[in-house]
């Protein structure tokens, strides 16, 4: 049993190392291109998550809210999104509904306790999977480029342009400096419980002192990427309006884009009418 | 080399402290959002905050740079690139986090003044887990309807909420915010501004002190925290959806039905005929 155990556990510590989070994130962030959802202007799909994100809350019809948690169900299989980041969903719906369920039930709350919870359960899914389909199906680029056009501070498209870019190389100095730190160190044994605490309170002090370097790192590439971004007139280009609009030219609404929403809006207003009809 | 010595940060020095701060806490977010969580009972032991990353910062540099950088990074880095993003609910956390960070750096004057920097640390974690907290409480109690009917709910969000932010700012604020606030900001004192060609803070400079119009702001922010999560969350009942299906029934739902399937049809036609088109 306690060998299964070890094992189960290396197997998983194996599948979430540092290279594994790497590789799913940046096929998040990059790998589906060719999908139907990457393929749609940012801009309708934006619109779209608007819908999607916002009216749940707002409705408690339990059809209607079926009907979308369908709709967008489908989306998110059509953007082909890592199974990492669905996992992370399932986890992130359990979290934020479950456990209240189980803390209603060990204060003595019975099943009546249910039918709320999962209608909450229901929404907090459809708005979460609405917006994995927009923010993990979308290009990086595209993505900053709708939410520019819907004059979002210049800043935060730029914070996610850089932040996909950047990304992949600031994982991998972390795992260096973290390796190197290691490598100076020796760990404390872990066989007795104690020194299972013992280990457990090393690896995380070695993660906080890694972060000195790390930082003195960081501060001198934001310094150069700073110093670049202001050669090419960064701060003055990000609020004039002419650069704003060649920036944004490349987007165009096609027949796909107006056929995508259509369906959509054939889907919930089938919706409706099956809930009045009942 | 005058530059070295201008005691208030130039613009282009507010965005490096921003891209800095950003980039670090944005890491280590996702990070946490990664690690799996576990749970005895009840009790959640996560490393929920890497929150000593921007304290450290915003001790260090213009505090409001600092902070709207993590709070960004949080939002860019965990929330849209994994897909995670709540919409307006977002802006509860944004808003709670630049606030709290913002206090914390507003408070020290003196970074090699250790009692300060720990001082400041764990107020600003307290201020952000407090913040936090009273948000969750009053969603949860406006999300599920007939809060008060369902037995034993009340009393269990109450005891969930108070019991994980004592455990939070117990574990979670003095393993992971204090202690490594501690470390870092006599460390990089002196040592990491010159890389971003700024002069090290001292106590003469007057960037800090929380003035009352700072906390009046930050007070509105709290408000507009939220108000924001709770027009996430409640049902804000300006936008009366099922009162509008009762009254006009069927006979409307089939317009909208036909009016769809029509949308649909003529994009259809108007899609083959652009492909016709192409073709020849």
């Amino acid at each position: 049993m306690e060998k299964m155990m070890s094992k189960l556990s290396e197997n998983i510590l194996d599948k979430f190392s540092m290279d594994f989070l790497r590789n799913q994130v940046l096929k998040n962030a990059y790998g589906n291109d060719d999908t139907v959802i990457a393929a749609l202007d940012p801009r309708i799909l934006i619109a779209w998550y608007l819908f999607f994100g916002v009216v749940p809350w707002f409705v408690n019809d339990l059809s209607f809210l079926l009907a979308s948690f369908a709709l967008v169900m489908v989306t998110t299989l059509l953007a082909r999104v890592a199974g990492l980041v669905l996992f992370l969903f399932a986890l992130g719906v359990f979290s934020q509904t479950g456990y209240l369920f189980l803390a209603t039930l060990l204060f003595g709350g019975d099943a009546s306790a249910v039918a709320p919870l999962l209608v909450l359960t229901l929404k907090v899914a459809t708005i979460s999977l609405a917006s994995v389909t927009v923010f993990s199906g979308l290009d990086p680029d595209r993505l900053s480029n709708g939410l520019m056009w819907y004059g979002c501070p210049e800043r935060l498209s730029f914070s996610i342009s850089y932040a996909y870019r950047m990304l992949p190389m600031l994982m991998e100095e972390f795992q260096n400096v973290l390796l190197s730190y290691r490598l100076r160190g020796s760990a404390p044994d872990h066989d007795t419980f104690a020194g299972k605490v013992r280990y457990l309170i090393y690896q995380v002090k070695i993660i906080m002192e890694s972060f000195y370097p790390l930082m003195l790192n960081t501060a001198k590439r934001s310094r150069t990427t700073v110093e670049a971004l202001e050669l090419r007139g960064y701060r003055y280009g990000a609020t004039d309006k002419a650069v704003r609009k060649i920036k944004l030219s490349t987007m165009k609404v096609t027949c796909d884009d107006l056929l995508f929403l259509a369906v959509s809006a054939l889907w919930m207003s089938l919706a409706v009418l099956g809930s009045t009809l009942i | 080399m005058n530059t070295m010595a201008k005691p208030a940060a130039a613009q282009s020095q507010k965005l490096m402290v921003f891209v800095l701060s950003m980039s670090l806490y944005g890491l280590a977010t996702l990070f946490t959002e990664l690690i799996p969580k576990f749970q005895v009972g009840l009790v959640e032991f996560s490393v929920e905050y890497f929150l000593f990353i921007p304290l450290t910062l915003a001790m260090l540099f213009d505090p409001l740079s600092a902070a709207l950088g993590a709070a960004t990074g949080e939002l860019v880095f965990s929330e849209i690139m994994l897909g995670q993003f709540g919409g307006l609910g977002e802006l509860e956390k944004f808003l709670t986090v630049t606030i709290g960070i913002y206090i914390a750096g507003r408070m020290v004057s003196d970074p090699r003044n250790r009692t300060m920097v720990g001082v400041a640390a764990i107020t600003g974690t307290a201020a952000q887990l407090l913040m936090g907290t009273v948000v969750d409480i009053a969603k949860v109690q406006f999300a599920v309807e007939d809060f008060e009917a369902v037995e034993g709910l009340p009393e269990s969000v109450f005891a969930t909420e108070g019991f994980a932010f004592c455990n939070d700012l117990l574990f979670s604020g003095i393993f992971f915010c204090l202690l490594p606030t501690l470390y870092l900001v006599p460390r990089l004192y002196g040592k990491i501004e010159p890389l971003l060609g700024a002069a090290p803070r001292t106590a003469e400079q007057n960037v800090s002190g929380l003035n009352p119009k700072a906390l009046v702001v930050c007070a509105i922010g709290f408000a507009c925290a939220v108000a924001a999560e709770m027009a996430a969350t409640a049902g804000m009942s300006l936008v009366d959806w099922e009162a509008e299906w009762a009254e006009s029934g069927t006979a409307m739902a089939v317009g909208m039905v036909v009016a769809a399937a029509l949308a649909v049809l003529v994009l259809l036609v108007m899609k083959k005929n652009q492909e016709r088109n192409m073709a020849c």
